[in-house]
């Protein structure tokens, strides 16, 4: 029996958290706990601490930004999905640093009735202006329909590119120094392993490539940043500076949840990116089902690190999906449909051989080679 | 109580929504299948649809897509757009739509009205006016193709004409204030309504949930129609589906109800 | 199985959308043999009263969905038009009804206070649900659906009343009588207050 096949006939779950063998290259110590719940308390958690005593360096961004705004329409942006992250952001980024952001939306078609309508109560409830960018949606659709034609896993990536481009073009094109984001230990700090099919950022190449092969009409207006481009460009050269005020306060789902309720009555999501009819299909039924690949359970093991859910629960709420047979049922002839393709259609791209990025052009060692260099620069801080 | 109906309208154009000032520019504002249901999610009174382009493009209605928008939505479709014949008209209720909008036909040949409303009974005939101020008078025009041709004829003669021939809704659209949302023409409606013997809908200038309050609180029941009020946000006009509940509703709109 | 009796008028899709999204089987009738093992029908309608019966009696089905009703006890729920179809006679025509539930059909004009109103009654309006019938059920407080008529259900027994609306003048906007049911307004297209009333309607 070779070594890769002795692997695959083995089953481990992490002892602290639930992230297991789902992942193929994840790494055990000796008392059986995972290298993410290490690079949480040792990387993580020193220079974090729960969100708690940041809140003077908090307070001297806030004045950064304030002064860089001074005399313009808003002082910084925030892109807004109307989910929890981004919208607690907005609160921290009026109330708490007293800033005036701009909330950026960017509409790629898969809105649900609950992030337009928390979107709108945020807006109304903050005070603040809002700016929605519409993706081209026979674009989208042709870029979308595109990827699942191609097989690899991360099917999120034509949404993901066009929010963070878009947010990114429109921050450069208006000057705005200050991008914020709702990135966050509190519910992120166990990474989503790229075996999982999170290609780290924004490939055009691989993108373009995916869409060369398997699209039908020209990308004309549909927004995509390279990484390299906004890394290296946006950020190194044009100074832009992206700040995840979420990290330097106390920041606990059910918390947030409530408060933003009781302020602003917007409502809580059954989980974390159901913002978009899209990715909660995408992440609750295609991924699961077709590449075998649980999201929720890096989301829950966040959670558990984080100390806002037990490991016990963790591992309930795993083994049931989160919408019924039914519901998916629907939901699947609503992806087909507004993608203009049967379902029959849908079913059989979902029947097909699963690739990955690999069979198709990219940068990907380039991408990580440039993220060591920029980590080397002190650019890139990133703690996973 | 009957409540005065709150209608978003929505305009196609190549197969995504735009939407216009006074009939010109078009902001592209997204697919409108998320668009529709999304108001139907926000349980909207009532929904039109109005293909722009068809007519003056000489096109068929896209039946496919009018039968998909049809499928989401658990609430009265109006489609509009291309609609000159009976048969046209037949397949597009067969296809689960309420009620089918005549404009330009309506004007250039306004027997179809009798033959169409005969063939799917009046109540699903919607006649839909483009209206303009005429220079001077205080009269208006009806207008067709996008408000690029006058007919010459005077709204309250061809509505006289309409409901006779089996209209069974009249929605008046005032091309000048599309898009401006600075309010309906109020006096105008009151006008048109001591006229009109079947239901009148209005669109045209909603700015705000009290505009429509305003038109109800002097004309009576009237469905309002709205582009802009329900489909932008605040002075960017983000594009961010919109619609008011049922208790907004009834502090802003169904309270000022005057009654006839 | 639920049958749409399809003559010809009509929002058919409208009902097999809903019944669809509730995971409940459904089919569109096109002919008596599709009607065969249905357990419960519906009658839709839209338009002339003539028009309707017209088509109905020439649609091959009329005696075979009788029959279901009359003598099989299957429950059928007629719609707007579909519902004023199940009376003796109309005002509105010269065709008779089906008369599954004795009354007439009478137009809004003649009604006293409702003259000067625009007609067709249009719109979302309150419904008052005055027995306690399973249709009803889960809508006893304000419910609301949407109308699009011009002619009203009088029954002659007003105890087959089930529910009342007012445009000008009280009149019955759902009726019941054994297995005939009947409603004006449109379920179909009355959001989540209509998918109960047709949930409630297979669950009969």
């Amino acid at each position: 029996m070779s070594a890769t096949e002795d692997k695959m006939s083995e089953y481990r779950i992490c002892k602290k958290c639930i992230m297991d063998t789902s992942d193929p290259g994840i790494i055990f110590d000796d008392n059986g706990v995972c290298e993410y719940c290490q690079n949480f308390n040792k990387v993580i958690l020193p220079s974090w601490e729960y969100g708690r005593g940041h809140i003077d360096e908090l307070q001297q961004v806030a004045d950064n930004i304030r002064k860089v705004g001074k005399g313009k329409d808003f002082d910084c942006i925030i892109g807004l999905s109307g989910g929890l992250d981004s919208s607690y952001t907005a609160y921290v980024a009026k109330e708490i640093m007293g800033l005036r952001p701009l909330l950026f939306h960017v509409d790629a078609g898969w809105n649900t009735d609950q992030a337009v309508g928390n979107i709108e109560k945020l807006v109304d409830g903050l005070g603040l202006d809002l700016f929605t960018e519409v993706v081209n949606w026979e674009e989208m659709k042709d870029l979308q329909l595109s990827y699942l034609k191609s097989q690899v896993p991360d099917q999120d990536k034509p949404q993901d590119t066009a929010f963070f481009s878009a947010l990114y073009t429109f921050a450069r094109k208006h000057k705005i120094k200050y991008v914020l984001t709702g990135g966050n230990y509190s519910t992120e700090c166990c990474r989503e392993p790229e075996e999982w099919g999170a290609y780290p950022g924004i490939d055009k190449m691989l993108t373009l490539d995916i869409h060369r092969k398997y699209g039908s009409r020209p990308l004309k207006s549909y927004p995509i940043v390279d990484l390299l481009v906004y890394k290296a460009y946006y950020q190194y050269i044009l100074g832009m500076k992206v700040f995840k005020p979420l990290n330097y306060v106390p920041f606990v789902k059910s918390d947030a949840e409530k408060l933003l309720k009781e302020r602003f009555d917007w409502e809580p999501f059954q989980h974390k990116h159901h913002e978009s009819r899209f990715t909660r299909f995408y992440e609750d039924y295609w991924l699961p089902k077709k590449f075998g690949f649980e999201k929720r359970r890096a989301h829950f093991s966040s959670l558990v690190m984080t100390g806002q859910m037990t490991r016990e629960d963790a591992i309930n709420r795993i083994s049931r999906p989160e919408m019924d047979d039914k519901f998916i049922k629907n939901e699947f002839e609503f992806v087909a449909n507004k993608l203009g393709i049967t379902v029959d259609q849908l079913q059989e791209i979902f029947d097909g051989e699963n690739k990955t990025f690999r069979d198709y052009r990219n940068k990907y060692t380039l991408i990580r080679v440039g993220f060591n260099v920029l980590k080397a620069l002190g650019i890139e801080k990133r703690h996973f | 109580m009957l409540r005065p109906r709150i209608i978003p309208c929505l305009l196609m154009r190549d197969k995504g929504l735009v939407k216009t000032v006074k009939f010109k520019e078009g902001k592209y504002i997204g697919d409108p299948i998320n668009a529709v249901r999304i108001f139907n999610e926000k349980e909207a009174d009532e929904l039109i649809v109005l293909d722009i382009d068809a007519t003056t493009h000489g096109t068929e209605p896209d039946f496919h897509r009018i039968s998909y928008l049809a499928s989401e939505c658990q609430m009265p479709l109006c489609y509009g757009g291309g609609v000159h014949t009976v048969d046209q008209a037949k397949k597009i209720i067969a296809l689960g739509v309420e009620k089918v909008a005549i404009s330009s036909a309506a004007v250039e040949n306004p027997e179809i009205i009798s033959k169409i409303s005969a063939e799917i009974g009046r109540q699903s005939v919607v006649v839909v006016l483009d209206i303009k101020k005429k220079r001077l008078i205080k009269a208006f025009d009806v207008w067709s193709h996008n408000a690029t041709k006058n007919s010459k004829r005077d709204v309250l003669s061809v509505i006289e004409q309409v409901q006779k021939l089996g209209a069974g809704e009249v929605v008046l659209n005032f091309i000048d204030r599309d898009g401006t949302m600075k309010g309906y023409d109020i006096d105008f409606i009151n006008k048109v309504k001591s006229v009109c013997r079947v239901p009148l809908t209005v669109l045209g200038g909603a700015g705000s949930l009290s505009d429509m309050g305003d038109v109800v609180a002097r004309c009576g029941l009237v469905g309002l129609a709205a582009g802009s009020l329900l489909v932008f946000k605040g002075k960017y006009r983000a594009v961010l589906i919109n619609y008011p509940s049922d208790e907004v509703k009834n502090n802003n709109i169904y309270n000022r109800l005057k009654h006839d | 199985m639920i049958a749409i009796i399809n003559y010809g008028l009509g929002n058919i899709q409208a009902f097999v959308n809903v019944y669809r999204k509730l995971h409940i089987d459904v089919r569109v009738a096109n002919e008596p043999g599709d009607l065969v093992d249905a357990s419960k029908l519906i009658l839709p309608g839209v338009g002339a009263f003539d028009h309707a019966m017209k088509s109905f009696n020439d649609s091959g089905m009329r005696e075979d969905a009788e029959c279901m009703v009359l003598d099989g006890n299957v429950p059928v729920l007629g719609i707007c038009v579909g519902m004023q179809m199940l009376a003796d006679s109309s005002v509105e025509g010269s065709e008779a009804g089906l008369g599954w539930i004795g009354g007439k059909v009478l137009p809004f004009t003649e009604a006293t206070g409702a003259q000067n109103l625009p007609i067709p009654h249009m719109g979302w309006n309150d419904v008052t649900n005055i027995g306690d019938s399973p249709l009803f059920s889960g809508l006893e407080d304000a419910a609301k659906f949407y109308f699009l008529h011009s002619y009203f259900f009088e029954c002659a027994n007003s105890s087959q009343s089930i529910a009342i609306s007012n445009y000008g003048v009280d009149f019955s906007c759902a009726v019941n009588s054994n297995n005939v049911y009947g409603v004006q307004f449109h379920p179909e297209k009355s959001h989540h207050f209509g998918v109960q009333l047709l949930k409630n309607f297979s669950d009969i």
